[in-house]
């Protein structure tokens, strides 16, 4: 691993970090940067491709995920892949999803270097572009950071707050915020021959080892880890149809949640399909069975069939929850969903881009006591 | 409601039961069932599919959501599915179907996974047996008459 400083002047981290990254556009290593910027209006942060330096005016620390970097990201490589490096700058749970969108051949990794960058978490959208503050969500965030508050806490969205790992794995280079004084200083590590390469050529002072990093790092995964086991006891209750129907009482089944999941990659999804189109007399006779029943109908269907399709490589970005329109809290299910799935075939989504998702692999001598008894 | 009334009302009640069915074993072995004349509950309605790897668990949750008590998945031993490994798949979604019915507490006994062949006709019938009396044990479902689903 290759360890480097970014020096912070005047106190400005945003402005420091863009100077870094406009080194790298320049250098002509790549071609290219994929990295949130303000739009004009200022109101909101978007991945923008930019790869004109003079252009170039990012905020990586903005607090806000409006859609999935790693769908992106799989939009720019599915068809074919760069033929020169594009940088992409991504959040963990991001790079999460874009490992596994590759493994379900949705995406290449072919010519793009994952620069990642330390998430303290993000804001709600709407949080985001009405910040309630009399400053912008990007310096009340890094207040907060310096003064170690955690006033920020109240605006993340919900599973920002339970992340189950806010430093990015799997990333080429790595700009790190937690274990540096980033008044100062902010860190960057190579965890790759090609993040290593770029680094070298860049006008970045070493650094031997991050001691303090470490220390930051193991602690903030402690941290994180204890809000995720209460978060999860508090949603052990949710059981039982009455809960789980109530739960989903203002779903319209409208699948947005589904549009703004990276990991819903069909083109056409099951729940669209013609599948669900039925002669009237079949309606009928559904409300004969039980009397009567909502319409529009099959969100529940909808929700349970998608989770079996998708669970084990939910990243937990929760994405899905903000785009729900009726603000319905998806993450109080499908966390424990993920977590206790997961945990039953040993499979963390994001880690290790060689292991097969599950549901394509099997063993003859598992799970035996399944279809015997 | 007192247990006295909840027991009666079990006993009475008829379940109904989907099964999703392999056409190369557990169908045939239904037939088998039938051209022998061996008697088994009339509570299972079949649904004949080529292979239980090809039983989405949508399918499972669409019985269960729309009023069947139980759910069913034969397909063919381990090793002898027509597909090669269809039933070792259908293995893993079973698991990870179960697992997500447990995590939201939606009676995961309710949805059966049984490897018979075309030969085990009477096997069929057992299980048929088997499966009606545990799911009359367990009651209606309550997914089956809610609608606000
Ligand atoms: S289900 Fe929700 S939390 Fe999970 S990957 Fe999809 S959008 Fe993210
Ligand atoms: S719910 Fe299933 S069919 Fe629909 S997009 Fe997701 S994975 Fe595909
Ligand atoms: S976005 Fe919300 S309302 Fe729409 S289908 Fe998903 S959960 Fe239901
Ligand atoms: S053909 Fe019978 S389970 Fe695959």
């Amino acid at each position: 691993m290759t360890h480097k400083v970014i020096k912070v002047k005047d106190n400005d981290v945003v402005g420091s970090t863009n100077d870094f990254l406009r080194n790298l556009l320049s250098s002509g290593k790549i071609q290219a940067l994929l990295v949130p910027q303000n739009t004009p209006s200022k109101k909101v942060a978007f991945p923008v491709l930019i790869s004109d330096p003079k252009k170039f005016h990012a905020d990586i620390v903005a607090p806000i995920l409006p859609a999935s970097t790693a769908t992106i990201v799989s939009k720019m490589t599915k068809v074919q892949p760069p033929s020169k490096p594009i940088g992409v700058v991504m959040r963990s749970c991001q790079i999460r999803a874009l490992i596994e969108l590759v493994k379900l051949n949705q995406a290449s990794l072919t010519n793009i270097v994952i620069i990642g960058v330390d998430c303290p978490g993000t804001f709600p959208i709407n949080t985001y572009t009405e910040f309630p503050e009399k400053k912008t969500p990007t310096q009340f965030l890094l207040e907060a950071w310096t003064k170690k508050s955690d006033e920020a806490e109240k605006y993340f969205r919900s599973a920002c707050r339970v992340c189950k790992d806010p430093i990015p794995t799997n990333a080429d280079i790595i700009l790190g915020f937690y274990g540096a004084d980033i008044e100062k200083e902010i860190i960057v590590e190579a965890h790759s021959e090609v993040g290593k390469n770029i680094l070298k050529e860049l006008p970045l002072e070493d650094e031997e080892e991050w001691k303090s990093r470490e220390k930051a790092v193991k602690e903030l995964r402690e941290e994180k880890a204890k809000k995720r086991a209460v978060f999860l006891k508090e949603k052990e209750g949710l059981k039982g149809i009455d809960k789980v129907s109530e739960f989903f009482d203002k779903c319209v089944n409208c699948h947005n949640c589904r549009q703004a999941c990276p990991i819903c990659y069909c083109k056409e999804c099951l729940f669209d399909s013609s599948v669900f189109d039925a002669e009237a007399y079949k309606f009928l006779r559904r409300a004969e069975i039980k009397g009567l029943f909502k319409m529009p109908n099959d969100a529940l269907l909808f929700q349970l069939g998608r989770m079996n399709h998708m669970i084990l490589s939910c990243v937990e970005c929760g994405l899905c929850e903000q785009a729900c329109p009726n603000n319905i809290p998806l993450m109080d299910v499908f966390i424990p969903a993920a977590e206790n799935a997961q945990k039953e075939f040993d499979y963390q989504p994001g880690k290790d881009i060689k292991e097969k998702i599950p549901m394509i692999v099997y063993r003859e001598d598992e799970f035996l006591e399944v279809g015997e008894k | 409601m007192s247990e006295e009334k909840k027991d009666h009302k079990k006993e009475d009640f008829e379940p109904k039961i989907v099964g999703f069915l392999c056409n190369w074993c557990s169908y045939a072995g239904a037939d088998l069932a039938g051209t022998s004349r061996i008697q088994y509950p009339p509570n299972v309605r079949i649904i004949r599919v080529m292979c239980s790897g090809s039983v989405d668990s949508m399918y499972i949750l669409r019985a269960l959501l729309e009023g069947a008590d139980g759910v069913f998945v034969g397909g063919c031993h381990p090793g002898d599915c027509h597909y090669i490994d269809g039933n070792y798949k259908a293995r893993r979604r079973m698991v990870l179907l179960e697992n997500i019915l447990g995590t939201l507490g939606l009676e995961k006994e309710r949805v059966w996974l049984r490897w018979i062949s075309a030969s085990e006709g009477q096997k069929f019938a057992d299980t048929m047996k088997e499966m009606t009396e545990a799911v009359r044990k367990l009651g209606p479902s309550p997914i089956a008459k809610h609608w606000n689903l």
